[in-house]
């Protein structure tokens, strides 16, 4: 199984949860986060002072699916994510070990 | 010994046997509704056990016999008699000097039982010293001694450790102890929160909370040495009435609170959401009215609560009074206003005539109260509530009221709010009867955390808040928002009736608010633009969090758009303040960095459109709206009507307010014919020029721009003029202005020759590596002036959105292909271009965005790199004859 985290644009949310809903994924974590990466904030000036936007909201996304359908919900993610003209975020996978379920104790592809 | 082991072991299971089912009995009465002496009687069933063990242990008699004895001590809640279901047990065991260490054993006979049987019990093994050094150190110790209750065990020593701590607390450590008392309040509340009005209060902690009692409790013990709840009264501590309230309240909270542990099954003091339908069945809320009972409950609840809040503040005014007597604390005794008076910092009506003389007065105390910051007495608040009625519609209609209430809004604090007190008075209703749909209404998600009556209360507040300089650099930006609102009353009405239109769930309620609204603005009194700006705040008062959140905050176009709707910097302003309000009023899970951020950029962006004004002026939008028709007119034949508006409704100002009607018409019908192709492209012949207008619309993909310049740069076409857009969310459309090819006969050729290299030229990056050779390394100008060098300007301040890059050069052929190519290269993305040539002179402007992050270039050494790399695409400059 993989883990498919990827951190988007607020604002690309819905189109990645409908494009994964298209595909059969309907479960999903979804946190608020702020990125401080290498695009740095910006800052803004009003009436002379300046206000800095020191790190920038994003979205994450988590996922969890069997290997064989990991390629397909990365595509799908991707594509959503996607505002055509510029690199929007990123996706990380990462191998899991299990899942349980806790209600029923089903674990593996079971427990998705 | 084993069998002497077993024996205990058995007896102790014995005695906790008795204990459990004397206690599943109690209970079983208290939950059945017959049992009103509960906490007293829980606790003594309690005491009944600890004594049993005490007097049947072999381990304490020997302990006593050798002359070590000791006390059974109850503390916090256990040692106030008020024990509920749940709540810990809390245990002191106290020698007089030495601890033997038989006391582990005694502790095994008396806890373990208990623990197996899963009681909380807490305990401490203590001698008087020890006691009395940590008492004073640490407060949470001291609040449980000041509630200490002698069980069983040796009561001198119980008596005489009292005695000392009494003559300690009241001698060298009553300043300490009454400061630490009043800080520890303050940070609670820090800690908590206000949970008076939570829809999930808590029954313990929170504000308004049981905790607000007991710290009362704590004060006059500490002052007075008062021993029971009773003495509150005797020792002039609270009223009567206030007595009296304080029972009933304590009473209801105690109850819900019991009841609330026997479901959850655990000490759980938050009454959470998924309980409370529950609870109000089994307090017996039964459907009477059209309100549902759970709303009842809470409402009632919240009363409580509320009461328990008004205690809390009249015990840290009493604290204040006694800790800083003196420090300005001087003229806090009269009262200007005819017919009000203050008693015991309370302020009350001078008799009940004076209110039936002067109906006015009952507004009136209200502003006196939120100006000197006095509560109103129990007795004013009942006078209050029971005199309602007199609010006519002549008192509503009086302007001095009118301007009074304004006032209160005005001064609505969080420590002190008079608008809260006003609501539980009724007398608000009054004032404004469309209000009362909203009392104790609950949103049932995961999102509101208070009744909408209380949230919209909350805002006022906040929105005063603002009013302070403290705080974050965030904070500062509210301040000088809230200092250039010129009609802050509009502002505070607006906060207070924001979500009136939430009396109908089924409806969208801003619309519905800001209908319902209306009337409102106009009986009190505020003038046609005013009131249009109040409908206008309320009805949109969720677009900009909403587009903050849901928008692409870096495109322009989010900024413009909300600059269009909103129409007018001050409704911007206003806007936004009650937008923060509205956010924070409701919880943690509206209101966060995150929310904060998103917020504060898209109100810098939009404010930064608004004063730019190209964008937003009321100019360029007849402008624009004018040529949407044209645009209409001229396609309706071809396309359907619809599709064109929407069309027409994604395209960005920018383009609207730059390109013709006419113009704008051919690159729809282009852009619909494209149709999965990579570009499409027409090229026409202007008028009375040889130059050819190339449009081209394709999709946007990066570097498009940069090569369609290197592909006519390659085939000899010269560029003279040039712009670029996007158009919708993932094309664009460039318009080239071009001299036509030397060679006119194959001219048609050139340009299917030119449509084929730039197919290649999208699908292989190296495709225009030779046309970049060609790009001169020199050129020279015409001798006799001197040439000026070349000259790259950045501006980052002017927008939000794009670095702005002005290159100033001389013309050659390639020019264009060379900057954008070393645009590109430099991982910028061109989203608008202003290219034009005048006589050999260049300046092009290009608006870049970063290609991967879709925001300007932000920092120091980023836009020197761009610079650079722009500069050394640009050959030099030489005066002719230098060489």
């Amino acid at each position: 199984m993989k883990k498919v985290e990827a951190i988007i644009k607020p604002f690309k949310l819905d189109d990645v949860k409908e494009a994964l809903s298209e595909i059969g994924i309907y479960g999903m974590t979804v946190t608020e986060v702020n990125g401080y990466g290498r695009q740095k904030g910006h800052k803004e000036i009003y009436r002379g002072a300046e206000y800095v936007v020191d790190f920038v909201p994003k979205i994450k996304v988590e996922i969890v699916v069997s290997d064989e359908r990991a390629d397909e919900a990365i595509e799908t993610v991707r594509n959503a994510a996607n505002s055509g003209k510029i690199g929007d975020g990123k996706i990380f996978i990462s191998n899991i070990e299990q899942v349980v379920r806790v209600r029923t104790g089903e674990t593996g592809t079971e427990a998705l | 010994m084993s069998i002497l082991k077993n024996n205990i072991k058995a007896m102790d299971k014995k005695n906790t046997d008795i204990l459990i089912k004397k206690r599943e009995t109690l209970i079983g009465q208290f939950l059945s509704g017959d049992e009103p002496e509960f906490l007293k009687k829980h606790s003594s069933i309690l005491d009944e056990y600890f004594l049993t063990v005490f007097e049947k242990s072999i381990t304490a008699r020997k302990m006593t016999m050798a002359k070590t004895p000791f006390a059974i001590i109850a503390l916090g809640g256990y040692g106030r008699k008020e024990q509920c279901i749940h709540s810990d047990i809390d245990l002191l065991i106290l020698f007089e000097k030495i601890v033997p260490p038989e006391v582990e054993a005694f502790l095994q006979e008396l806890l373990y039982p208990l623990w197996d049987a899963r009681f909380e019990v807490g305990y401490a093994v203590r001698n008087v010293s020890e006691c009395l050094e940590i008492g004073f150190e640490r407060f949470d110790v001291l609040t449980t001694i000041l509630d200490a209750r002698f069980i069983c065990g040796a009561s001198l020593i119980y008596t005489g450790f009292m005695e000392k701590f009494r003559s300690d607390l009241s001698g060298k450590h009553l300043k300490h102890t009454l400061n630490y008392l009043y800080e520890h309040g303050e940070k609670r509340h820090f800690d908590f929160g206000d949970s008076t009005y939570l829809i999930a209060p808590d029954l313990k902690s929170g504000f308004g909370g049981l905790r607000d009692y007991h710290t009362l409790l704590w004060y006059a013990k500490i002052k007075s040495g008062i021993k029971t709840r009773r003495d509150l009264e005797y020792y002039g501590f609270l009223s009567h009435f206030e007595y009296l309230s304080l029972t009933e309240s304590l009473a209801d909270i105690w109850k819900i609170r019991n009841f609330l542990h026997s479901i959850t099954k655990r000490k759980c003091d938050t009454l959470y959401f998924e309980y409370q339908t529950e609870l109000a069945g089994l307090l017996g809320y039964h459907s009477k009215n059209l309100q549902p009972d759970v709303e009842r409950f809470l409402g009632d609840l919240h009363k409580r609560l509320d009461f328990l809040k008004q205690i809390n503040q009249i015990t840290y005014e009493d604290i204040y009074g006694t800790t800083r007597i003196g420090k300005g604390a001087t003229g806090f005794h009269l009262t200007k206003i005819d017919g009000l008076v203050i008693k015991k910092r309370r302020l009350n009506f001078a008799n009940t005539v004076a209110v039936l003389q002067k109906p006015d007065l009952l507004i009136k105390i209200f502003l006196e109260s939120g100006l000197r910051k006095i509560p109103l007495s129990i007795e004013a608040r009942r006078i209050v509530s029971e005199f309602s009625h007199l609010v006519d519609s002549k008192i509503k209609k009086d302007p001095d009221c009118i301007r009074i209430f304004k006032k209160i809004m005005s001064q609505s604090y969080w420590e002190f709010n008079v608008l809260n007190v006003m609501l539980a008075t009724g007398i608000l209703e009054k004032l404004i009867p469309e209000f009362s749909a909203l009392v104790n209404k609950i949103q049932y998600n995961h999102y509101h955390l208070f009744p909408v009556d209380k949230h919209c209360i909350r805002c006022v507040q906040i929105i005063n808040s603002f009013k302070d300089f403290k705080g974050s650099p965030t904070k500062s930006l509210y301040y000088s928002v809230f200092r250039e609102v010129r009609n802050k009353n509009i502002l505070f009405f607006t906060a207070l009736l924001h979500d009136i239109g939430k009396s109908d769930p089924a409806k969208e309620h801003s619309k519905t608010g800001a209908r319902i609204a209306k009337p409102i603005f106009e009986r009190f009194g505020f003038n046609s633009t005013e009131v249009k700006d109040g409908v206008f705040l309320i009805e949109n008062h969720l677009i900009l969090i909403k587009t903050a959140t849901r928008r692409d905050i870096s495109d322009e176009e989010t900024a413009v758009y909300m600059a269009h709707k909103i129409g007018k910097i001050r409704l911007l302003r206003m806007l936004y303040l009650l937008t923060v309000a509205d956010s924070q009023a409701t919880g943690p899970k509206a209101w966060n960095d995150w929310t904060e951020n998103l917020l504060k950029d898209l109100f810098l962006k939009t404010m930064g459109i608004f004063k730019k004004g190209e964008l937003a002026s009321k100019k360029s939008q007849r402008l624009i709206d004018k040529r949407k028709k044209n645009v209409l007119r001229l396609l309706k034949e071809k396309w359907s009507e619809n599709e064109i508006i929407t069309q027409l409704e994604a395209m960005p100002k920018r383009y609207l307010v730059n390109v013709p009607a006419q113009s704008i018409a051919g690159h729809i019908n282009l852009y619909r014919n494209l149709k999965g192709k990579d570009f499409i492209w027409q090229i026409s012949k202007e008028n009375n020029s040889d130059i050819r207008t190339v449009s081209i619309c394709g999709k946007d993909k990066p570097g498009f721009y940069s090569k369609i310049a290197g592909v006519f740069f390659l085939n000899n076409l010269d560029i003279v003029a040039s712009q670029a857009y996007s158009f919708g969310e993932e094309h664009v459309i460039d318009i080239f202005k071009v001299k036509p090819p030397k060679d006119r006969i194959f001219e048609k050729e050139k340009w299917e020759k030119a449509q084929k290299d730039l197919v290649h030229a999208i699908h292989d990056d190296h495709f225009l590596d030779n046309a970049l050779i060609k790009i001169p390394h020199s050129i020279q100008v015409l001798s006799g002036k001197t040439p000026r060098p070349n000259t790259i300007r950045i501006d980052n301040e002017t927008s939000s959105f794009f670095t702005i890059i002005e290159v100033f050069t001389y013309d050659f052929a390639g020019l264009l292909f060379a900057i954008t190519n070393a645009l590109y290269r430099s991982q910028l993305n061109v989203d608008v271009a202003m290219v034009a040539t005048k006589v050999d002179q260049v300046v092009d402007v290009f608006y870049v965005k970063s290609l991967e992050h879709g925001s300007k270039i932000e920092n120091e050494k980023g836009l020197s790199l761009v610079k650079n790399t722009i500069l050394k695409s640009l050959p030099h400059i030489t005066k002719k004859g230098d060489e």
